[in-house]
C-alpha cells in the first residue's frame, strides 16, 4: 500500500507566514543575516512533513544557512520553499542543493525589487502624506500613515507568500522577467518623484537676509530677487545640488558634513 | 519641562518596541519612523501635537531611509524618540530639534552595530538545537536571547539620554546663546534636502525628474496639499504608462 501523501494545510502555511512576519529580523546578524528567522518560519512546515529526528534535524540545518531578502516581497521564496519541502517529503527527488539554489537565486533580485517598492517608494509616499498632515499638528497624519502602511506591508507579504506556494519556482521567475514588475516600479517611481518634489517645496528651508543698496534703493535679495523668479528657489537648488553630489557617489554622511559646514559658516557670515 | 523617570522609561520602552518584532514586524514600518516616534513621545509628555510636528520634521531627514543588507546610515528611531524628547524637554524650536537629532541618529548606528554583531552568537545556539532536531529550541534561540540583548542595548541609552539630556541641551544653549540657536535653525532647515535627495536617488530612473519638478511647481504656484499632489501623481503615472505602452506597440 502506498503511503498517504503528506499535505501542508492552510494553517501550516499561515503559521509559517505569521512566524516570518513577526520574527524575520529578531536575531538579525552580520554572520548569516536572516538565517535563523528563515529556519524559525519553516518550523510549522517541518513539523507537519517530517517525523524522524534525523529528518527534522536535516531540515532545520538546511534552512540555517545565510539568507537575506526584503521580508514582504521576498517571502514569495518561503512559499516556494514550503512547496518544495512538501514534494521532498513525498519522496520526490529534490536535493538540498535544489532548495538552496532557489533561495539564494531569488533572494538577491527580490531584495532589489522589494526594497525599491516597500522601503524606497511606498513607505516614503505614505510618510509624505502623514508628514504633510502632521506638520500642522494634525494627529490624523501619523494615524493614517500607520493604517495604510500596515495594510500595504501585511497585504503584500501575505499575497506573495501564498502566491509562491501556489505558483512555484518557474512561474515566479517568469513573472520577475516579465514587464509587470518593471511597470509597477516605474509607476511607483513617478508618484514618488512628484510627491518628493512637493516635499522639497514645503519642507526644505533656506532664505537669505542679504540686502544690496543701489543708490537710494535697497534691494532685498530674497524678497525682491529670488522670490520674484520662483518661490522656494533656494531650497530647490539645494536639493538638486545634494542630489547631484549623491549621483557623484559622495557618501550621505560626507554630504551631511558639508550641509552643516555651509549652514554654520553661512550663518556666521550672515549669508543665511 | 521636567521629564519624569516614568516618562523616560516609557519613551525608552517604545524605542525598544520600535526595534523589536512584537508588533508582527510592523515596528520597523511604524514605531521606527520619527513621524510615529515623535507623536508617541508627544503623547507621553502631554503634548501630542508638538510631538507630531517635531517627529514629522525629523522624519524628513530619514525619508529615503533604506536598510539594505543590514547596513544603516544612522538610526531614525533613536533620532525620533530621543530627539523629540530633548526638543520638548528643553523647549527648543522644530528646526533646531532636527539639527540636534542628527548626531543622535548617528550614535544610534552603534546600537545597530552591537546588535548585528552579538546576535551571531545565538545562531550558533540554534545550530546546536538543529543538530538535536529540536524545533522549539530553534524558535527559542530566534526570540528569547536576542530580544533580551536588544532590550538592554536599546532601553538603557534611550532612558539615560531622555532623562538627563534635556537639561544638558538647555544648559548648552543658554550658555552659547541666541547665535547658536540661529545656526541650528539654518542647518535644520537645510538637512531635509539630504533625506529628500537620497530618496529621489533611490527611486529616480532618469525619466522621473520632470515629475519631481511637477510636484514642486504644483506646490509653490497652485498651493495644492501634499495629499492632493499625490492624487494627481497617481493619475500622471497611469497616463504615462498608457502612453509608454502605446509607444512600444507602434514602435514594434
Amino acid at each position: 500500500m502506498a503511503p498517504e501523501r503528506k499535505k501542508l494545510t492552510y494553517w501550516d502555511l499561515l503559521k509559517s507566514w505569521v512566524l516570518w512576519t513577526f520574527f524575520s529580523h529578531s536575531c538579525y546578524n552580520y554572520e548569516r543575516l536572516q538565517a535563523l528567522g528563515f529556519a524559525h518560519s519553516m518550523v510549522p512546515i517541518i513539523r507537519r512533513l517530517y517525523t524522524t529526528k534525523e529528518q527534522i534535524s536535516a531540515a532545520l540545518k538546511r534552512h540555517l544557512v545565510f539568507f537575506n531578502t526584503e521580508p514582504n516581497v521576498g517571502d514569495v521564496i518561503h512559499g516556494i520553499t514550503a512547496a518544495m519541502e512538501e514534494e521532498r517529503a513525498n519522496d520526490q527527488p529534490i536535493t538540498d542543493e535544489a532548495i538552496n539554489s532557489v533561495k539564494t537565486g531569488l533572494m538577491g533580485p527580490l531584495a532589489g525589487i522589494g526594497d525599491t517598492l516597500t522601503q524606497g517608494t511606498v513607505t516614503p509616499i505614505l510618510l509624505a502624506l502623514g508628514i504633510g498632515l502632521a506638520k500642522d499638528g494634525n494627529l490624523f497624519g501619523p494615524l493614517v500613515y500607520i493604517l495604510l502602511e500596515a495594510a500595504v506591508i501585511w497585504g503584500v507579504g501575505y499575497f506573495m507568500f501564498f502566491q509562491g506556494y501556489k505558483m512555484g519556482r518557474t512561474a515566479v521567475e517568469r513573472l520577475l522577467e516579465g514587464g509587470l514588475v518593471k511597470d509597477l516600479i516605474t509607476g511607483a517611481g513617478i508618484v514618488g518623484a512628484t510627491v518628493i518634489g512637493a516635499l522639497t517645496a514645503s519642507f526644505v528651508n533656506l532664505t537669505t537676509p542679504i540686502t544690496i543698496t543701489v543708490g537710494q534703493q535697497v534691494v532685498k535679495l530674497q524678497a525682491d530677487f529670488f522670490d520674484k523668479i520662483m518661490p522656494q528657489l533656494l531650497p530647490l537648488g539645494l536639493t538638486l545640488g545634494v542630489w547631484w553630489l549623491l549621483s557623484k557617489r559622495k557618501s550621505p554622511i560626507a554630504i551631511m558634513g558639508y550641509l552643516v559646514l555651509v549652514g554654520v559658516v553661512g550663518s556666521l557670515l550672515k549669508v543665511f | 519641562m521636567q521629564i519624569t523617570v516614568f516618562q523616560a522609561a516609557l519613551i525608552a520602552l517604545f524605542y525598544y518596541l520600535a526595534q523589536s518584532p512584537w508588533l508582527m514586524g510592523m515596528g520597523y514600518w511604524t514605531l521606527y519612523r520619527p513621524l510615529i516616534g515623535g507623536t508617541v513621545v508627544g503623547i507621553i509628555l502631554g503634548n501630542p501635537a508638538q510631538g507630531a510636528i517635531i517627529g514629522a520634521t525629523i522624519n524628513l531627514l530619514y525619508l529615503g531611509f533604506i536598510s539594505a543588507g543590514g547596513s544603516l546610515p544612522g538610526d531614525p528611531a533613536l533620532a525620533g524618540y530621543v530627539g523629540t524628547a530633548l526638543a520638548i524637554g528643553s523647549g527648543i524650536d522644530v528646526n533646531a530639534a532636527l539639527a540636534l537629532a542628527v548626531p543622535i541618529g548617528l550614535l544610534g548606528s552603534l546600537i545597530w552595530f552591537g546588535r548585528m554583531t552579538l546576535d551571531a552568537i545565538f545562531v550558533h545556539w540554534a545550530d546546536r538545537y538543529a543538530e538535536e532536531g529540536n524545533t522549539s529550541g530553534v524558535a527559542f534561540a530566534n526570540i528569547v536571547p536576542p530580544q533580551i540583548l536588544l532590550f538592554v542595548i536599546c532601553f538603557v541609552p534611550a532612558f539615560i539620554a531622555t532623562l538627563y539630556g534635556p537639561s544638558a541641551v538647555k544648559g548648552a544653549i543658554d550658555f552659547l546663546g541666541a547665535k547658536v540657536f540661529h545656526i541650528l535653525m539654518v542647518v535644520g532647515g537645510m538637512l531635509p534636502a539630504l533625506g529628500i535627495a537620497m530618496n529621489f536617488r533611490a527611486i529616480g530612473r532618469g525619466q522621473t525628474l520632470p515629475f519631481f519638478f511637477l510636484g514642486f511647481l504644483l506646490f509653490v504656484y497652485l498651493k495644492i496639499s501634499v495629499i492632493g499632489i499625490a492624487a494627481f501623481a497617481v493619475v500622471f503615472a497611469f497616463v504615462y504608462m498608457q502612453l509608454h505602452k502605446g509607444g512600444v506597440k507602434s514602435g514594434a
